[in-house]
């Protein structure tokens, strides 16, 4: 995976800004955008495990939900066990280390069979995803259908209270930090040996196992960080949102961020975390112009990138984009970074 | 639990075995013919219940619905093919997201055109057959006879017939049944037509039973996927093995816990025999995937 150098300067600039922002929109976009700062985390958290370490997950909703219930669980004191804790900083551990723990047991177990690889993996996580929500549905500690109300937002003392991140410019500023460190995390796991490995075996398992790392164990360990890093999303979501339902672990939404991720692009998180804004962007302008219509023109695009633009909308500009640094670079030296996939 | 119970939860349970094997056979002729894993599959499943929806909304009787089902199912998947399909061939990971974006656009667009509420249809004939000690309703032992004769008539079409020959010369080696002069593009085309039709007629037959909506095809879609895996590939009992095995543990559970569990069982159970036999239950050794 090449293209960090300027993609880590398109990063840094959206940062700055995404920073400006808030003093442009007015109060209810700038809400809008900090719930959106969420998804788009989720975003690159699939892109991660899709596109760089080749593991389609077609459940990936199940993390974020974990995530989200995590946090409200804890925030509303009602951990088993502990009685009086309801930390907002416990609740963040949480919601990083169970959805890890359930994507480390799932991946444990698919990864050792031979069988179960790539589109089996696509097919079984979806049914995982589908199990999981009617799960979630008939589980009373978790709310049943109705899911839990009354989410605390964050509370900056150790166990609760202290100072509430509530108004709309502290979130935001919070939800930005949250986002930007999510993705400078994600891009230096995949620059860092374990990341290189991961592509490594995305591109040839068979040869990596001949150069004597366990395949098996690498992807169920990028499944587990891909899946804490949807929990964190998760539990902005819900900070903000207030409630948790069985519908953030669905199908539905599981289907939506992967939609945010092929139109963005697959092969970058940052290609993806940008789409996931931009789509529900659209979708704020666009659904007044095309109200029902609006999801069905979605699914087209979808569909027109899955066959023609592999690499996404916002993918396909970075690498145009490194391309021409390239050129200016180094006259002459054409394009053989990219072999097609 | 009195032996009339015990019938009734059998019948109950055959019925939806044979169902689902009608939709995973789909499924697995897709896969196994043309290497694509098809996402739609469900919303095909949906689309035969809806037409059967519109014909009795028209007039018609419930019967021309479901003749009508697979024929239009069947034009529905020649064009799927023929503007998504066709153009991710070879690329299986690429046909999961096509289809899946078909299925998302069949879905909002039968939403969009009626509504996102579910319809039920009537039962068409409410005769019950009276066994010794309980009755059974007609229609669903009618279901049976359907799924067995559909199963029956594809074994047939695919075994006895010379399409049929064409089409495993076809598997065994594209290239060479293109040079003895086989189109492999008509073949592609009525392969995909056939299998999303079994769907359809599925929907059709199951509609009167189920209630009918727009997401209807997902809770079909994953134990026809299942079924498939199990099952194995290379033959028409494989997806029946599936079927039976998934199909029969649903029932029981979801009669001794709840439904809740019964996917669970199902889903948990159907993972646990994949690891155990990679080729499924009834796959031949030593053939790749």
């Amino acid at each position: 995976m090449t293209g960090h150098g300027v993609e880590a300067r398109i990063g840094a600039v959206l940062a700055v800004a995404a920073i400006g922002l808030p003093f442009i929109l007015d109060d209810g976009a700038t809400a809008n955008l900090s719930v959106w700062f969420a998804f788009a985390l989720f975003a690159a958290s699939l892109a991660f495990a899709w596109g760089h370490c080749g593991l389609l997950s077609l459940g990936h909703a199940v993390f974020f939900g974990a995530g989200a219930y995590a946090m409200s669980l804890t925030t509303l004191g009602l951990l088993p066990g502990l009685p009086g804790v309801a930390s907002t900083w416990l609740g963040l551990a949480l919601a990083c280390l169970v959805p890890a723990l359930i994507g480390l047991a799932i991946g444990a177990f698919l990864f050792s069979s031979d069988h179960l690889q790539g589109p089996f993996f696509g097919i079984a996580t979806l049914a995982i995803g589908v199990v999981a929500a009617r799960l979630c549905e008939s589980w009373d500690y978790l709310g049943g259908a109705n899911g839990l109300m009354g989410v605390p937002p964050i509370m900056l003392g150790p166990n609760g209270g202290g100072p509430m991140v509530f108004d709309t410019l502290p979130v935001y500023y919070v939800m930005l930090a949250m986002l930007a460190a999510g993705l400078v995390a994600l891009a230096r796991v995949m620059a860092s040996p374990f990341g290189r490995a991961l592509s490594a075996v995305r591109q040839n398992e068979l040869r990596a196992r001949g150069l004597g790392y366990d395949p098996a164990w690498l992807k169920t360990r990028a499944y587990a960080t891909s899946a804490a890093v949807a929990g964190v999303a998760g539990a902005m979501f819900v900070v903000q949102f207030g409630f948790a339902s069985p519908s953030l672990v669905g199908f539905a939404l599981s289907a939506e961020v992967l939609i945010w991720v092929a139109v963005g692009g697959r092969d970058s998180p940052l290609a993806a975390a940008l789409a996931a804004i931009a789509v529900r962007l659209a979708e704020d302008w666009l659904s007044r112009a095309l109200g029902d219509v609006w999801p069905l023109v979605l699914g087209l695009i979808f569909i027109a990138c899955v066959m023609a633009l592999p690499r996404g909308l916002f993918g396909e500009a970075f690498a145009r984009l490194e391309r021409r640094h390239d050129r200016t670079l180094a006259p002459g030296r054409d394009d053989h970074r990219h072999p097609g996939r | 639990m009195t032996g009339a119970d015990l019938a009734i939860l059998a019948l109950d349970v055959a019925g939806y075995v044979l169902i689902l094997t009608l939709v995973a056979l789909g499924l697995a002729i897709i896969f196994g013919l043309l290497r694509v894993i098809s996402m739609a599959h469900g919303e095909f499943l949906m689309l035969g219940a809806y037409l059967v929806l519109v014909v009795e909304g028209a007039g018609g009787s419930f019967w021309l619905g479901l003749a009508l089902a697979g024929p239009a199912v069947a034009l529905v998947g020649l064009l799927v093919e023929a503007v998504v399909i066709r153009r991710v061939y070879r690329r299986l990971l690429d046909t999961i997201l096509a289809t899946w974006g078909v299925s998302l656009v069949i879905r909002q667009a039968v939403t969009l055109v009626f509504g996102p509420a579910s319809h039920s249809i009537d039962l068409p004939v409410d005769a019950a057959v009276a066994f010794p000690g309980f009755e059974y309703p007609v229609y669903r032992l009618f279901i049976m006879a359907l799924s067995l004769a559909l199963v029956g008539a594809t074994a047939w079409l695919f075994f006895a017939t010379r399409f049929g020959l064409a089409a495993r010369a076809v598997i065994a080696d594209r290239d060479m049944a293109a040079c003895l002069g086989y189109d492999t593009r008509a073949f592609d085309r009525a392969t995909f037509a056939y299998g999303s039709a079994l769907a359809g007629v599925a929907g059709a037959a199951m509609a009167p039973l189920i209630s009918v909506d727009p997401q209807m095809g997902v809770g079909f879609l994953v134990p026809a996927f299942l079924s498939v895996l199990v099952g194995g590939l290379g033959s028409i009992a494989g997806p029946l093995a599936g079927a039976g095995t998934l199909g029969a543990i649903d029932g029981l559970v979801a009669r001794a816990l709840s439904p809740v569990w019964a996917q669970v069982a199902v889903l948990a159970i159907a993972v646990v025999l994949i690891r155990l036999f990679p080729k499924g239950l009834l796959g031949r050794r030593g053939r790749s995937p």
